[in-house]
């Protein structure tokens, strides 16, 4: 088995929800304004729906996605739908590539620095994909501990600077929630992600439980982010790209300690470089799966396309968010949470778990 | 060795298997003890001079074999000879190896083959305490270079029937020992197997020390990473040997080889296991502090200096600043160069006399640190910077050759990129480091895969009844080494 309950929960603990806190704040504010918490909660309780259907699916069966497509609807199909994915995975790293292209070249440089410096990204996100599947359980152990020491002292040094009553009066925007919920779709993609997980973890008592609670934990932390942001920033929190590396700047024991939360922003990118490769490790797994064929070739090819995308729209991160946001938000949402229910009503005649296991589960 | 493809059988002559024996090894030190029984018999011993015990070959063979009549069988022969250790060789290669191993071969007339004696005499340093991994507490022997003392040392600490020693030659000229120590019951046998099975399919010409058995048994030999543990006292390797490794003792090498191997192991001490868990816990702590300091440190301070000075609290931007202007050298060269100096240093006083170092570090001291200060070339918070990197790293010795490569890495890209190389960097090793897997065990577990049961000997140091159960990442057989007797 390549991954195990443990290191699934962690990522939705703590590798996803870091994932949130760039951009997604102020697109969220731009929305849904001071009700950005409800606009998010949608979004999270879709994701989370499409989390337990296929944590229900692995409940119920051994198989892999690919097998259970095969056993359905022949090898062919099969290998259709997993090249779909495949480019739906590049397609859905595109956006966060850029965000955090945006991210780096504004937090970690106060001079002007050149494009090139964020492209070694791919070097890693290369490695990682040849890596294989197993890397993203053993990164997301690592990470855990990362992000959750980085996040509370980020959230701690920003919780205090915010006047909370920016938050209200409750349900003021209308629509905005609706809008802020369906465009902030493109950071949502944790459901297939599973449907890709299926089969290559062993599903234990209480596999379920500790999943969705973990995932409970991840929005529950982004939510809190989200209202500090929004309680610092107010009005002006849809101009605050990177939120991240805004949200602590004010905290008074910078005078004497230099901008120490830096550090701590720093650390979190590495989390956010684990979850940056996710998309494309899950990309190459599917080419290869659909082309029986090594993790080489796919993981190079993935990410010369990424790479080639990223230079010519280096200067349009604002069209392609706009595009993906506010236009393709329905692709993602077929992909990342329809497709898992639809997972659901798929044939899972043999290999299934035997009866008493599945009682237990 | 290569004679020894076409056998040579011995014969019944004592001169003739002189002869053989003669042609076979035509090396000098190869000398031959000729005396004749009481009848008057010639019988000879070949040996190698200097690494066998010419006295005990004299009293317990030549003495009891020229006051009696010659014996007419080998085992009449044998219950002359007052030996305590004796074979027999029937053919020129298989004699001719006892001989270069110290081992005399007695040839008597009329009996066929060679009678092989145990007399081998290697003059070995005394026991004494490691340099390597010197303890305030704890036993203070270290192994030397005889695999059979190191054995010794082993054995006397472990006297179980479960102690199991599986010895190999490795070497096609070399012919070195090479010992496998085990306990039946805890260890995974299946893979002292696989090791066997590893060294037995390799052909080299000679194995001089136990690092070459590393490096034949680690799966990338090029990684900076070390892959295979070491350890030089034996209290260490049989408390590793205690938790479900496996001890590879190999001959001429006083480091122990221990498989397989985790990484978190070089942050523990063996004091650690000699102070209270508290002192040890800190102690990790400090070391885990030290190992990150001493790599990030440097590559940090380019970082700041050359992409992001808000880092620096405004006191301290104002003396950096200070200090590093008219300096000609770029940040990243700067420190560069200064690490290429603290190298130099290293290797040097590594590798000169003692009486030399003395000299060495006033030089080093002196005219490169104050000096180079003075002059302009390189500024005080660089020679700082690099001074306490260079000492942290020394925190766990077992690691500071592969944290120098790493600091240097770190540097240039943080030179290069940034910050964010720094983190790019960090990713790359720890995307290398999470699938690196030695014979089944990760090299970060217990950490990744997250073993929580391990963490209490890894992250922290329990105490002792909290580590009644050896770590679940051997998967080792019998789980409890700990527990109270009951009493009725």
């Amino acid at each position: 088995m390549k991954l195990c309950v443990r290191q699934i929960c962690f990522l939705f603990a703590a590798v996803l929800p870091v994932t949130r806190l760039l951009v997604y704040p102020a697109t969220l504010s731009f929305w849904a304004k001071n009700d950005l918490l409800f606009a998010a909660g949608m979004s999270f309780v879709l994701e989370g729906a499409a989390v337990a259907a296929a944590v229900f699916l692995a409940s119920r069966t051994q198989k892999t996605f690919f097998e259970l497509l095969e056993s359905n609807f022949g090898k062919t199909a099969a290998r259709a739908v997993y090249l779909l994915f495949a480019l739906f995975f590049a397609f859905s790293a595109f956006l966060p590539i850029l965000e955090q292209r945006g991210f780096v070249l504004q937090v970690f440089y106060e001079n002007l620095p050149s494009f090139l410096s964020f492209l070694p990204v791919f070097l890693v996100s290369l490695y990682a994909c040849a890596k294989g599947l197993r890397s993203i359980g053993r990164a997301a152990d690592i990470a855990l501990p990362v992000s959750a020491v980085c996040f509370v002292i980020l959230f701690l040094m920003a919780v205090t600077e915010g006047d909370y009553t920016a938050l209200l009066p409750l349900f003021g925007t209308g629509t905005g929630i609706l809008r802020g919920g369906a465009f902030g779709l493109p950071w949502y993609t944790g459901g297939a992600y599973m449907l890709f997980f299926l089969g290559n973890f062993r599903y234990e008592r209480g596999a379920a439980g500790k999943i969705l609670l973990s995932y409970a934990i991840g929005a529950a932390a982004v939510l809190a982010f989200l209202a500090a942001f929004y309680a610092i920033f107010s009005d002006i929190a849809l101009l605050q790209q990177n939120a991240l590396a805004h949200v602590s700047k004010y905290a008074t024991a910078f005078t004497s300690l230099g901008r120490v939360d830096l550090f701590f922003v720093f650390a979190l990118t590495l989390v956010l470089l684990f979850a940056l490769c996710i998309p494309l490790q899950l990309s190459v797994h599917c080419v290869c799966t659909a082309l029986s064929c090594k993790t080489a070739l796919p993981a190079l090819a993935v990410n010369a396309l990424l790479l080639v995308l990223t230079l010519v729209f280096n200067q349009s991160y604002l069209e392609i968010q706009t595009l993906m946001t506010q236009k393709l938000w329905v692709v993602y949402a077929c992909f990342a949470l329809i497709l898992p229910y639809v997972a659901l009503f798929l044939r899972r005649k043999d290999r299934a778990l035997p009866c008493r296991q599945r009682r237990e589960a | 060795m290569e004679k020894n493809e076409k056998v040579l059988a011995l014969q019944s002559g004592a001169e003739e298997n002189v002869t053989l024996l003669k042609n076979f090894l035509p090396a000098a030190d190869v000398l031959v003890y000729r005396f004749e029984t009481a009848d008057g018999k010639p019988c000879a011993a070949v040996y190698t001079d200097g690494i066998t015990d010419k006295q005990l070959l004299g009293e317990l063979a030549a003495r009891p074999l020229s006051l009696s009549p010659a014996p007419a069988t080998r085992e009449e022969a044998e219950k002359l000879l007052l030996f305590p250790e004796i074979k027999s060789a029937d053919d020129v290669a298989a004699a001719a190896k006892e001989i270069l191993s110290g081992n005399p071969a007695l040839l008597i007339e009329g009996i066929c083959g060679a009678i092989i004696l145990g007399t081998k005499k290697v003059t070995l340093r005394a026991i004494s305490e490691p340099q390597t991994s010197i303890t305030v507490k704890g036993p203070r022997e270290g192994f030397i270079e005889d695999v059979k003392t190191n054995m010794s040392l082993v054995r006397r600490r472990l006297i179980t029937p479960d102690l199991r020693f599986e010895t190999l030659t490795l070497g096609k000229r070399s012919q070195t020992a090479v010992c496998i120590a085990y306990l039946a019951g805890i260890a995974d046998e299946k893979l002292v197997g696989r090791i066997c099975e590893k060294l037995k399919k390799t052909e080299t010409d000679g194995v001089p020390d136990s690092s070459y058995v590393a490096q034949l048994l680690s799966s990338s030999p090029a990684s900076p990473f070390k892959q295979v543990g070491t350890t030089e006292k034996p209290d260490v390797l049989c408390a590793k040997m205690l938790e479900g490794r496996i001890g590879i003792l190999c001959d001429g090498s006083p480091i122990a080889l221990t498989l397989p191997y985790m990484m978190s192991e070089d942050f523990q001490s063996a004091q650690d296991y000699y102070v209270s868990p508290a002192r040890a816990t800190v102690n990790r702590l400090l070391r885990t502090f030290a190992v990150l300091l001493s790599v990030f440190l440097p590559a940090l301070y380019v970082a700041a200096q050359l992409f992001r000075l808000q880092l620096l609290p405004f006191g301290l931007l104002m003396t950096v600043s200070g200090g590093v202007q008219g300096i000609p050298l770029s940040p990243s060269l700067e420190m560069f160069f200064l690490l290429l100096v603290l190298e130099i240093l290293i290797e040097a006083s590594v590798r000169m006399p003692k009486y030399v170092a003395l000299a060495l570090s006033v030089i080093g001291a002196l005219v490169l640190g104050d000096t180079a200060v003075k002059a302009g070339l390189v500024s005080s918070p660089a020679i700082i910077i690099i001074a306490l990197s260079g000492i942290s790293a020394y925190t766990v010795p077992d690691l500071t050759g592969t944290l120098s490569l790493v600091r240097m890495g770190y540097i240039v890209a943080a030179g290069s990129i940034g910050t964010y190389g720094i983190i790019l960097l960090t990713g790359f090793l720890l995307y290398y480091l999470l699938c690196a897997d030695e014979w089944g065990v990760p090299l970060l577990a217990p950490f990744s895969p997250l073993i929580p049961h391990d963490l209490r000997d890894s992250l922290y140091k329990a105490d002792i009844w909290a580590l009644s159960e050896r770590p679940n990442v051997f998967r080792p057989k019998n789980r409890i080494r700990l527990r109270k007797k009951e009493t009725k």
